[in-house]
């Protein structure tokens, strides 16, 4: 966690932040999504609690505390009450691994009689050398919770829901992987931090020892791998469970599927955890295809030197350069989660055999055939010249 | 105690107490997840080796697929017979209790006699591999081991063709018995 109890009380208050700032953009991303769903449909959406609806939230999260806390006969007490919990958990320690901004880094200073030696906090809960295996591990923990809920509460149709959600989510897993691979390929590292800092500046290819520079366009692994991106993001949509592959709900045949007996908070950490899931997808998708925290054309470096023009002391330049990283993450992000629901309000659900087909007949084809493709490509394309 | 080997103590604690719990409780479902606790803090047990890479690997492919199939397939049975099946009989019980015994004895003699010729492992070593020592570990793999390597290729894909056959044989998925 760090050398002394300085840097290991402001890593441990990052996680904290980290966690907060996850359960706390739930609300917002809820009121988007009805909004959202209801300008796409035309309607007008929660427009009477406070300004546009905002304070709707308020009023739903003071609804989920007050709910009377419910047990059905036939369900297993422990796991019933566990699922919830666990639902919260994997999609936050996750998210902790993604880089979200530059390190801020601090030069030694003098306090409380002692000298504290020069930091240099990551803007991330911890950097792991190996990010993106960490992340995909620990988030496909996440099959469990719905298992547990959909057995936990004795009921036919939770138990279906969540066997199919299971299946959804281990097929679609395979995909996943492997639509990465070529990314990981490319950049040489399992590490997000320097994944992101392979894709500073223009757009350059570089083969047989010549280069070509296309100017008009930022250095992002989406230029490289567009089949990637659009397998890891169709993926992403199943391992959330969002609609077009929400089948795990299905609520027009298995009236909520794995949360069906749930109401009140444990409901409400269930959302926590699908949006958790949707933020690492996004998180993912932004920091493999679209350069991460960079700004677009810029490196780090030319963005640093222009906030050394006006910020004072090198902290400062530290921290703002930071902060800038921060809000052109924020950017992309935001754009991925209104994506998310943007299809959901858009696209249909798929039928079962569809979804299974599309997992295991389309998408991993082509997620093999891309790693070998640029498997090739990298091979002869780098070490040829 | 140094944080070290509070974590580690405290990790082993939690690895193997599920580890018994997965042969001490009788609800097969519970014992499954207490396979998958186990996995989890084997994992973790992997990361304070600085083995990042194997910890990840050992997350998604035992905890993330292997066990959510086990878990899938027990909460399909009728789990009634299967209590009935593990509480009843004491032959049948003294048999259980000894082969665990056994087992544990075997384990516990094999540490007792090799305490003396295996080298400590020390935290500090393995705080000298590099962070990412996964490089390393695909060089080997594909160098030195590459026979072993391909071997296990080959026994997964028959093992993938034969379960693809056996289903097929019985009808597949729409088979009307």
């Amino acid at each position: 966690m760090g050398q002394d109890i300085f840097e290991i009380v402001v890593n441990g208050l990052k996680l904290i932040v980290i966690f907060l700032l996850m359960v706390q953009a739930v609300p917002i991303l809820v009121w988007v999504e009805r909004r959202g769903s209801a300008f796409i449909q035309n309607r007008l959406g929660p427009n009477r609690v406070g300004p546009l609806g905002l304070l709707q939230l308020l009023a739903d999260a003071v609804k989920f505390l007050t709910k009377e806390d419910m047990l059905p006969n036939q369900a297993v007490r422990f796991l019933f009450y566990a699922a919830p919990v666990t639902a919260l958990i994997p999609g936050v320690i996750a998210y902790c691994a993604i880089p979200l901004g530059t390190p801020i880094s601090i030069e030694a200073f003098e306090m409380f009689g002692r000298s504290w030696g020069p930091y240099v906090f990551p803007m991330q809960g911890f950097d792991i050398g190996v990010g993106i295996v960490f992340v995909l591990g620990v988030s496909s923990l996440a099959a469990y919770t719905i298992l547990m809920a959909g057995w936990g509460s004795g009921n036919k149709f939770s138990l279906m829901g969540a066997l199919r959600a299971s299946a959804q989510m281990i097929s679609y897993e395979l995909a996943l992987g492997l639509s990465i691979v070529g990314i990981i390929m490319l950049y040489g590292t399992f590490n997000l931090t320097e994944m992101i800092n392979a894709q500073q500046g223009a757009l350059t290819y570089s083969a047989f020892g010549h280069q070509l520079a296309i100017p008009a366009l930022p250095n992002w692994g989406l230029f490289y791998q567009p089949l990637g991106f659009i397998l890891f993001f169709a993926a992403t949509f199943a391992e959330a469970n969002r609609l077009p592959f929400d089948l795990a709900e299905g609520e027009a045949e298995l009236v909520a599927g794995f949360h069906t007996e749930y109401g009140g908070f444990k409901m409400l950490m269930f959302f926590i955890g699908e949006y958790a899931h949707m933020m690492i997808a996004c998180g993912l998708v932004v920091t493999f295809f679209f350069g991460g925290y960079l700004v677009p054309y810029m490196t780090p470096e030319q963005v640093q030197s222009w906030v050394a023009t006006w910020a004072s002391s090198p902290n400062a330049v530290s921290a703002w350069t930071s902060v800038i990283h921060l809000l052109s993450y924020f950017v992309k992000f935001a754009f991925f989660m209104w994506f998310f629901i943007w299809v959901r309000w858009t696209l249909p659900r798929f039928r079962y055999d569809q979804l299974m087909d599309l997992g295991w007949k389309t998408m991993l084809p082509w997620a093999l055939a891309n790693t070998i493709l640029t498997a090739l490509v990298v091979y002869f394309a780098h070490t040829i010249k | 105690m140094t944080a070290d080997a509070f974590i580690f103590w405290f990790l082993s604690l939690i690895t193997l107490g599920s580890a018994l719990s997965v042969m001490l409780l009788a609800n097969p479902v519970y014992s499954a997840l207490s396979l998958v606790m186990t996995m989890v803090g084997i994992s973790a047990l992997f990361v304070t080796l600085g083995a990042y890479f194997i910890a990840g690997v050992q997350l998604i492919v035992y905890a993330g697929a292997v066990m959510v199939l086990f878990v899938m397939v027990l909460m399909l049975f009728d789990l009634r017979a299967e209590l009935q099946a593990f509480s009843r009989g004491q032959i049948s019980g003294a048999l259980k209790l000894a082969t665990v015994g056994a087992l544990a004895g075997l384990i516990g003699g094999a540490l007792l006699l090799s305490a003396g010729n295996v080298a400590e492992p020390s935290m500090a070593e393995a705080a000298k591999l590099p962070p990412d020592a996964s490089k390393a570990l695909g060089i080997v793999l594909f160098t030195r081991h590459i026979f072993g390597f391909e071997a296990l290729g080959v026994l997964l894909l028959v093992i993938a063709i034969g379960t693809v056959a056996l289903a097929r044989a019985k009808g597949g998925t729409h088979a009307k018995h």
